[in-house]
């Protein structure tokens, strides 16, 4: 089935086929009109009541009987020879052609004729077939009647007329309804190709909407004033055409198949458009209103800002927005002057807030989803380099297990006091190494959160106290004097005792090595809030150059000046190793003063 | 003791030969071997009685080479290892380990723990057999009440009366953590008053006397923030 109807030899038959019946329809109704017919004897029945009697005879009848009596100064005779009879008055003056005793007739209805249904009045001897036309106002009175005889001749010729097109009516009725039956077969099957259920799309659609109705519209109204104007009416009642009014008519079949052709071919485009909903966006007006809907909301999407960073675009789009949002304001104004562009502003602001907000968030989206990813980026980058340093210590540790040992043998062998004295630095240098590798993989895995704690109440003080008395020695030996001011009562945290005594024993060890001779670290612990707070004071033997976030980078040293021992990670442990046992930890300088203050959460 | 035979496993060549020759200055004999399997093929093959173990080896590893031969053998072990972690010693030992040394390790320490351990595994097994009742022995500890006799793995040890005292108490209670105050109490026998720094520092003095790294004590242990205790081996 679809074989058939999809196939494009089909469709142009039934193409041909539509614009010819349509032509037939078209010259036959033409044919008609040629000849005189008369359309209005197949609808109404009799002729008096036509609208042809009305217009034809009527109305030019009472035009001329009027003009009588308007003009009554300059009528001599009042015409008595007329196919139908007449009564007219002013009051003074009276113009008939009608006999004395017919005339009190028409005297007999002045008062009630309009009252009479259809204004008919009985005149002569066929009461059906007269024609009585009664017209007055407050000047004039008048009466027309027409014959019966004159009537019955015109009834005659009304039913000829009749019957004479009728088979001509069947004709295009049946023309009609297959030209019909082909026009929708057309539009069903525009579009469609054999073997697949695509829309395919003509060159004729390339034509924007606008153009194609215009088009449309223009053929049809030159096809059909061309038909109004080409012929003329046949008065004879022959129904026979004349020699000219055949050219006419060939000359307007051909001008119908042309003009139907094309019409029909703009048609189904129309239809292939609507087919594939782009009859409005095909057009020129909704390209327009796109056009400048895409340039105000490039403004908007980001499309516009595309080269700056996501901010810096929701600045410009601010701007845009308060700018744009003004002018609307002022041309609402503006507009209150032409009331039907009032509404334009308003609508197109409400469109702004629309892109305003909605591309706001869009970009607020991205800035947070941009967020989510750098921060993911380091902490991913965070565990690499924790990874990095965790493998690159377990790869230190082996080579450096082979230096300390032969290190030591050589150490073992009979050397020269030279060779000793450089044994004894490679020895001391490499246990220095070690120690560095060791505080590197513990700064590695507490930083990266991969560590294992050991978490239990504890008492703070205690375990200062601890550590004091576990460093007493180098205490004693650096010359430098620990005051302490530690609370009475136990100190309970939650934490992990091991890691915290590495704390404050790198923080002492710090103190130690670093302070001015002769001066004390204070160490004080008391509880405030809740939170044990914990501060280690020590007056620098030197000057600080740096702030407390270069001391704490990792790995790097604050002061060139600083001794060579240890492996300068000291405090990024105690930083931190802190951290990870759950408190903070704040590094001061002020001055000569090194501060260091940590708070934990007590636990009661 | 000076004829001991000790069996060296490391993959690591260099490390191995180190090994090797520190002992060999030391007086023993030492046979190496470069991995899990080769490890246990020697030690079939020879009277052996201290092996070191290195953990990350190819083939068979340190910690099943530490389990195949604890399924025979009760010798000392001791590993060597550049795994640090707390839970990677704890593992060591859990597995039947006798020693952890951490890489790179200080000459001279691992030699004084291949000394202790040679110690503990061919004399004082002797000596375990006729404990008296007057005797608490933990690990390589031995602590006499009459005599008043300290020893750390055979070897005799000087303490000073409190020094003894503290050990007496820990000693009798292993694994149980005491408080400075309790211990302070128990030992001196008056009231305590803050006495952490006292007690701390006999602990240390007590530390460098018998343990063989005092930094990483292996049997008198400080619990920062709570107290102390001897570990129960």
């Amino acid at each position: 089935m679809k074989n058939v109807s999809r196939n494009n030899k089909t469709k142009i038959i039934a193409f041909i086929l539509a614009v010819i019946f349509i032509t037939a329809v078209v010259l036959q109704i033409q044919y008609l009109v040629c000849t005189g017919r008369e359309f209005e004897s197949l609808f109404v029945e009799k002729y008096k009541d036509s609208n042809n009697f009305y217009f034809n005879h009527v109305l030019p009848a009472r035009n001329k009987v009027m003009f009588l009596i308007e003009n009554k100064e300059e009528i001599v005779q009042p015409p008595q020879d007329l196919e139908y009879y007449y009564y007219v008055s002013d009051g003074e003056t009276v113009f008939t052609n009608v006999p004395e005793e017919s005339r009190k007739l028409f005297d007999q209805y002045n008062q009630n004729l309009y009252d009479l249904e259809n204004n008919n009045l009985i005149l002569g001897e066929n009461p059906e077939e007269g024609y009585l036309y009664h017209y007055a106002d407050d000047k004039y009175t008048l009466f027309l009647a027409f014959p019966d005889e004159y009537l019955y001749s015109e009834q005659v010729d009304w039913e000829n007329s009749r019957l004479t097109m009728m088979p001509y009516i069947a004709m295009m009725a049946a023309c009609l309804v297959l030209a019909l039956g082909l026009i929708v077969y057309l539009i069903l099957v525009t579009g469609r190709k054999l073997g697949d259920d695509e829309l395919h799309m003509g060159k004729i659609d390339k034509m924007y909407t606008e153009i194609q109705a215009f088009a449309f519209v223009s053929i049809l109204g030159i096809w059909v004033s061309i038909g109004m104007d080409l012929f003329e009416h046949n008065s004879d009642l022959t129904y026979k055409l004349g020699l000219s009014q055949v050219y006419s008519l060939i000359l307007y079949g051909i001008i119908t198949v042309a003009s139907i052709t094309l019409m029909g071919l703009l048609f189904l485009s129309m239809v292939r458009k609507i087919k594939a909903k782009t009859f409005i966006k095909h057009s020129i007006t909704y390209i327009i209103y796109f056009r400048i809907k895409d340039f105000l909301k490039s403004f908007f999407d980001g499309r516009r800002f595309e080269r700056f960073p996501l901010t810096k675009a929701l600045f410009y789009r601010q701007m845009v927005f308060i700018i744009v949002s003004g002018i609307l304001v002022l041309l609402t104004f503006l507009f209150m002057l032409i009331p039907p562009l009032m509404f334009i502003p308003p609508v197109i602001e409400i469109a702004v807030i629309y892109w305003y907000v909605k591309y706001n968030n869009k970009t607020y989206e991205e800035i947070n989803k941009g967020f989510d990813e750098s921060l993911e980026e380091q902490m991913k980058s965070e565990r690499m380099k924790v990874e990095l340093i965790t493998n690159v210590s377990h790869d230190l540790k082996t080579p450096l297990t082979s230096i300390i040992s032969y290190i030591d043998l050589l150490s073992k062998e009979e050397l020269s006091d030279t060779a000793r004295d450089y044994v004894n630095i490679l020895c001391e240098k490499s246990y220095r190494l070690k120690n560095i590798v060791s505080d590197l993989f513990d700064l590695a895995k507490s930083t990266s959160g991969d560590i294992n704690l050991d978490m239990e109440k504890l008492d703070l003080k205690k375990l200062i106290e601890q550590t004091l008395g576990d460093m007493e020695d180098e205490i004693e030996s650096s010359g430098l004097q620990i005051k302490t001011r530690l609370p009475e009562e136990p100190v309970y945290i939650i934490s992990d005792g091991k890691k915290l005594y590495r704390v404050f024993q790198n923080l002492i060890d710090n103190a130690l090595k670093y302070s001015l001779k002769g001066t004390r670290v204070y160490i004080e612990l008391e509880e405030v809030d809740g939170k044990a707070v914990t501060t280690i004071k020590n007056v620098a033997g030197y000057e600080m150059d740096f702030t407390a976030e270069e001391i704490l980078q990792r790995f790097t040293r604050g002061d060139k000046s600083r001794s060579t021992e240890g492996s300068g990670l000291g405090l990024s442990i105690a930083e931190s190793f802190t951290k990870v046992c759950g408190g903070s930890f704040k590094l001061d300088i002020d001055g000569d003063l090194f501060k260091v203050t940590m708070k934990f959460k007590t636990e009661r | 003791m000076d004829h001991a035979t000790i069996l060296v496993v490391d993959d690591d060549k260099e490390i191995a030969n180190a090994i090797e020759k520190l002992l060999t200055l030391e007086g023993y004999r030492v046979i190496k071997a470069y991995n899990g399997l080769e490890a246990l093929d020697a030690l079939v093959a020879n009277n052996i009685q201290l092996i070191l173990l290195d953990v990350m080896m190819p083939k068979l590893d340190g910690l099943s080479t530490t389990l195949k031969i604890r399924e025979k053998k009760n010798i000392p072990i001791i590993i060597l290892s550049a795994k640090s972690e707390d839970s990677d010693k704890i593992l060591g030992l859990t597995m039947g380990a006798d020693d952890y040394v951490t890489k790179p390790f200080n000459p001279q320490e691992l030699v004084a723990r291949v000394k202790s351990q040679l110690r503990r595994y061919m004399y004082l097994g002797d000596m375990r057999n006729s404990i008296s009742s007057s005797q608490l022995i933990v690990g390589g500890l031995s602590l006499d009440r009459e005599t008043k006799e300290f020893k750390v793995d055979g070897v005799p040890v000087k303490l000073t009366p409190t020094e003894f005292k503290i050990m007496e108490l820990l000693m009798s209670n292993p694994g149980i953590v005491f408080s400075a105050e309790k211990i302070y109490e128990k030992v001196w026998q008056e009231e305590a008053y803050s006495v952490e720094n006292t007690v701390m520092v006999h602990i240390r003095r007590i530390r460098e006397k018998i343990e063989i790294n005092p930094k990483e004590p292996k049997y008198l242990k400080v619990v920062w923030g709570i107290g102390y205790k001897i570990e129960k081996c």
